[in-house]
This record gives C-alpha cells, sequence and structure tokens, in this order.
C-alpha cells in the first residue's frame, strides 16, 4: 500500500519531468542542440504563472500567463541567439543556451527575489481510494498536463506545420528540398518548446516552492528522460518522464531524498551504454 | 594591500590552473568537459580530509591529484561511446552527482555544515610571509602546469589529440584509437583540477558543498573562451580577466549602495551568461585567439 501511495506521488513529478524532457526533445530533434536552459524556461514559466496566479486567482490563467510568457521568451532566445548560430558547432550552441539560462537566472533573481515563493492554493482534503491518498490539487495538475499534452501532440501530428516539423526532424535537408520552410519551423518549435517548459515550471512551482534555481536542478532528470525516451520521439519523452518520476519516488525509501537525482544520473548512463537509442528512438548512428 | 593582491594573486592562479586542464580537454582534444567544478570539488575534499588525518600536506595534494584522476577514468571510459553533446550532459550530471555525495555523505563530509579549519600551507611560518610562500607555490606549481602543457600540445601526442579534436574519423582512419588519447587526457585535465581544488582548501581553509555547484565550471569556461580556446596564453589571460570581473563586482558592491549581496551574485550569473554568449556569437576564438580565422 505504502508503494502504491509512492506510485500515485510520482506520476505528478513524472509529468513534470516528462513535460520537460518534451521540450528538450523537440530542440534535439529538430535543432539538433541539448537546450541547458530548459531548466531556466521552467524556472520563468514558474513565476509568470505566480504574477498571472497573484494577479487573477486562477490556475487556468496562471497555466496560460506561463505557456505564452515562456513560448515567447524561448522564442526571442531563438531569434536573438539560436538562430544566429545555427551554422555553428553544437559546443556553441551549448555554451550559449548554459549563457541565456545564466541570463534568465539573474533577471529573475533581480526580479523576484531570492526568497522562497509558493503558490497560495487552497488546502483541500485528500479524495482516499482503497487506502490511497489522492489529492485534488494533483488531479488537478494531471489535468492541466494532459491538456498540454493533447494540446501538442495534436499541433505535432494533426497540423501541417507539425507535420512539417517532424519532417525537419526526421531528416532535415531532405525536408529543405521538399520545400518546408526552416523559419516557420523553427519559429514553431521555439514556441512549443518554451510554453511545454513553462507549463512543466508552473506545475513544479506548484508542487514545491519557486525560487530562480529550482527549474536548473530539474535539468538532469528532464535530460534522463529524454535520452530513456530516445531523443526526437515526443511520446518516449513523456513516457520515460513518468517512469523517471515513478522511479524516483519508489527509490526514496531506499536511497535517501537526496540521491533521487543521482539516480537519475545512473539511468543516464545505464542508457547511454546499453540502449543509446532509448526506448522509442530510431537508430541515429554513433552517439 | 599587499595582503589583498597576494590573496587575489592565489585565487586567479587557482583558476589559471583549473583553465589549463580545460584547455587540454577543450582547448586541444575538443572534449566539452561541463564537470570541471566535480574534479576541483574531488581535490578539495581529498586533499582537507587527509590533512585531517595528520597526513602531510605533499602527500595530500598529490592523493588530490590522483584521486581526481582516477574518478575521471570511468567517465572517460563511458565517453568512448559518446557523441560530444552527450559528453557533456554526462560530464555536467557527473558534477552534480559529486555535490550530492558530499551534500549527504555526512559521516565523511560533514554534508552541508562544511570542513571548517582545513590546516594551511606553510602555517609555522606565519602571516604574510606564510601567504607569501603559498603564493610562490602555486606560481611553481601553475608554472609547471604551463609547461608541462606547452610541452603535450607540440609533441605527438599533441598533435594527435589536435587532429581528434579537427577530425575524429580521420584519426580513426589512420589507425590511431581516439578514446583511448580522450581518457588520458580526461585524466590528466582532471588531475590539474584536482591539484587547483586541494589548492583552493588549503587557502580558503573552509570547505563546503555549496563552493562546488556548476557555477565555478563555466567560470572556467568564461576564461578560456574569453581568453582564447586552445591557447595556454589563453587560459592566463582569460583566468586574470575573470578574476578582475569576480573581485570587480565585490567591489561593485560596496560602492553602490541598495545593493544587497545575493543581487549582486545574481547580477554575477547575468554578467557570465551574457559574456558567454556575446563572446560565442561575436569572438569564438577569443582575446588571444588567432585574429586570422573567423
Amino acid at each position: 500500500m505504502f508503494y502504491a501511495q509512492l506510485l500515485v506521488n510520482g506520476i505528478v513529478q513524472g509529468l513534470v519531468i516528462g513535460l520537460a524532457a518534451l521540450s528538450i526533445t523537440l530542440v534535439f530533434g529538430i535543432a539538433r542542440f541539448p537546450n541547458a536552459a530548459t531548466g531556466d524556461f521552467m524556472t520563468f514559466g514558474a513565476f509568470s504563472a505566480l504574477t498571472a496566479h497573484q494577479a487573477t486567482g486562477s490556475i487556468l490563467f496562471g497555466g496560460l500567463g506561463a505557456i505564452v510568457a515562456t513560448g515567447l521568451v524561448s522564442l526571442l532566445a531563438y531569434w536573438a541567439v539560436f538562430r544566429r548560430l545555427a551554422d555553428r558547432s553544437v559546443v556553441a550552441l551549448l555554451v550559449a543556451s548554459i549563457g541565456i539560462g545564466f541570463l534568465l537566472r539573474a533577471v529573475l533573481g533581480v526580479v523576484f527575489g531570492h526568497g522562497q515563493q509558493v503558490f497560495q492554493v487552497p488546502l483541500t482534503r485528500p479524495y482516499v481510494f482503497n487506502g490511497i491518498r489522492v489529492m485534488p490539487l494533483d488531479l488537478q495538475l494531471a489535468a492541466v498536463a494532459a491538456l498540454a499534452l493533447a494540446l501538442v501532440f495534436s499541433l505535432l501530428y494533426l497540423t501541417p506545420i507539425g507535420r512539417q516539423m517532424r519532417a525537419v526532424a526526421d531528416n532535415r535537408d531532405l525536408a529543405r528540398v521538399s520545400g518546408i520552410r526552416p523559419g516557420r519551423v523553427m519559429v514553431a518549435l521555439w514556441l512549443v518548446a518554451g510554453g511545454v517548459a513553462g507549463v512543466a515550471g508552473m506545475m513544479l512551482g506548484i508542487k514545491t516552492i519557486v525560487t530562480p534555481e529550482f527549474g536548473w536542478e530539474m535539468l538532469l532528470p528532464a535530460f534522463t528522460a529524454a535520452i530513456l525516451g530516445g531523443i526526437g520521439s515526443p511520446v518516449g519523452a513523456v513516457a520515460a518522464g513518468l517512469i523517471l518520476g515513478v522511479a524516483q519516488e519508489l527509490s526514496t525509501p531506499f536511497v535517501g531524498f537526496t540521491y533521487k537525482i543521482a539516480l537519475a544520473f545512473i539511468i543516464m548512463l545505464a542508457v547511454l551504454l546499453l540502449r543509446p537509442r532509448g526506448l522509442f528512438g530510431q537508430l541515429e548512428g554513433a552517439r | 594591500m599587499e595582503a589583498y593582491l597576494v590573496a587575489i594573486g592565489i585565487i586567479a592562479l587557482i583558476y589559471v590552473i583549473l583553465s589549463l586542464g580545460l584547455t587540454l580537454q577543450y582547448g586541444l582534444t575538443g572534449l566539452i568537459n561541463f564537470g570541471h567544478v566535480g574534479f576541483f570539488a574531488i581535490g578539495a575534499y581529498t586533499s582537507a580530509l587527509l590533512a585531517f588525518q595528520g597526513v602531510p600536506l605533499v602527500l595530500c595534494f598529490a592523493a588530490a591529484a590522483v584521486l581526481a584522476g582516477i574518478a575521471a577514468w570511468p567517465i572517460g571510459l563511458v565517453s568512448l561511446r559518446l557523441r560530444d553533446d552527450y559528453f557533456a550532459i554526462v560530464t555536467l550530471g557527473f558534477s552534480e552527482v559529486v555535490r550530492i555525495v558530499i551534500t549527504s555523505e555526512k559521516w565523511l563530509t560533514s554534508g552541508v555544515q562544511g570542513l571548517p579549519g582545513v590546516p594551511r600551507l606553510y602555517e609555522e611560518l606565519g602571516g604574510f610571509t606564510a601567504q607569501l610562500a603559498v603564493f610562490a607555490t602555486i606560481l611553481a606549481v601553475t608554472l609547471l602546469g604551463i609547461w608541462m602543457i606547452r610541452r603535450i600540445a607540440g609533441s605527438p601526442f599533441g598533435r594527435l589529440i589536435e587532429a581528434i579534436r579537427d577530425n575524429e574519423e580521420a584519426v580513426q582512419a589512420l589507425g590511431k584509437d581516439p578514446a583511448r588519447f580522450k581518457i588520458q587526457v580526461l585524466v590528466v585535465g582532471a588531475a590539474f583540477a584536482g591539484i587547483a581544488g586541494a589548492f583552493y582548501a588549503h587557502y580558503i581553509t573552509y570547505i563546503v558543498p555549496d563552493q562546488f555547484i556548476p557555477l565555478v565550471t563555466f567560470y572556467v569556461w568564461m576564461a578560456i573562451i574569453m581568453g582564447g580556446v586552445g591557447r595556454v596564453s589563453g587560459a592566463v589571460v582569460g583566468s586574470a580577466i575573470l578574476m578582475l570581473f569576480l573581485e570587480g563586482s565585490r567591489f561593485l558592491r560596496d560602492v553602490l549602495p541598495g545593493v544587497s549581496e545575493v543581487d549582486m551574485a545574481s547580477v554575477r550569473i547575468g554578467a557570465v551568461g551574457f559574456l558567454l554568449i556575446l563572446f560565442i556569437m561575436y569572438r569564438p576564438q577569443g582575446l588571444m585567439g588567432d585574429y586570422t580565422k573567423r
């Protein structure tokens, strides 16, 4: 029963990781570099949601605020920096993404201070199913995540721009000779990647305490989930995020709270060594 | 005032040693090591813990270098199979795990409370003389390090690792095994970081896990990117600029009213981010880099 409870707790955590991993995997698949600013995009989303929530008192508007604001910041990062480095080595993009992350963290630190901020959400009584407690808030968060995922997946699989994004991820040159304009795809990519990270940040913020550093600490689990799911596979990222979230919760009684992140690292190494294409990835040459 | 200048000099030289390690790894070989601070931390804690056991400081320093190098070995083995960008993520993760282990294993490291009272070098000399002696020692070690990197860069080994950086497939086609050389480079670079860590621990005399955050790694990256990637002079110049920047931001806080230490920390992180972006975009070869190449 105890483990069933941990499993339920792990699912919301897993959705957060899964959304962050989705952002990473989309960028990795289409723009071809690991975006180390994803964690700070999450932080930005959490603070945007916090501001919108304080102004309107509604979680829904908080979420919308997070999506719009983080999507725009992400687009700005692309427009100002990543776009100009597109033909350079992956190191340049990687270092630049670290720089953008630092810059965002600094801005948030100066504007919001380094105190711990919390979402003022009403305390509610948990529902009890067969002795397993489920918080209504967790259900709401799961619903928000499901909605965000439904939106992203319908964008990816039901719209022309989504098909173009997948085509560029699949084979950039072939996409280009087929008349797909990379500029539009990139704009869509960065809006989606930012928005998704923003939602993940808001969810994490509601579950924990918001500080300017808290998103950065999610980067390692998120990268792990992206790699475990197979780079470039949106379904894989979400599934791997859920697996990782649950695994982290289940491992807590054995290894303690602080080693959760270390667990993510071990899983990442194991996947890279044993099955570098992850659970759902396509073969992509040497890693 | 002299004491202050010497103190800055010591810290700057610690950064030079760190930069030399990264110059070998990234500048010459092209290994994107985002976990430099992990090896720095291993060196610092190894040396401090041994010193508490009464081990002579010379041996502590040697152990710091050896242990940091050994810690790099498995990372190197993993790196055989990884592309550059994955290697960056793995090393970044490694340094975070090192910090988590240091924070959690309280029986060894006393966790977040840290280790106060790490023995100083040349304690018996006392005061300013001791500080000068520390400075002379670290200067000698740095010069030795510079000489080593220069020797490595000029040797057949150096030409080979530069070839790996420029075109790994070509090196493979010539019948060399790049992975072996990458591991060696990683281990030696990590040993540099370990030595730097030992100097840091015995100079600051108080180490806590929070001193070993990834920001330190990117200070070093900033130093070598600003100075000029792949050049020993770049590592030195970059570290000097880094030191000016770090100390300057401290003075700025004393001068500007109403700016708290945490705000200044934010500004410092922001400036690091901004400089990294600017240099990567507009001057990737750094200040001391080759001006003929773009």
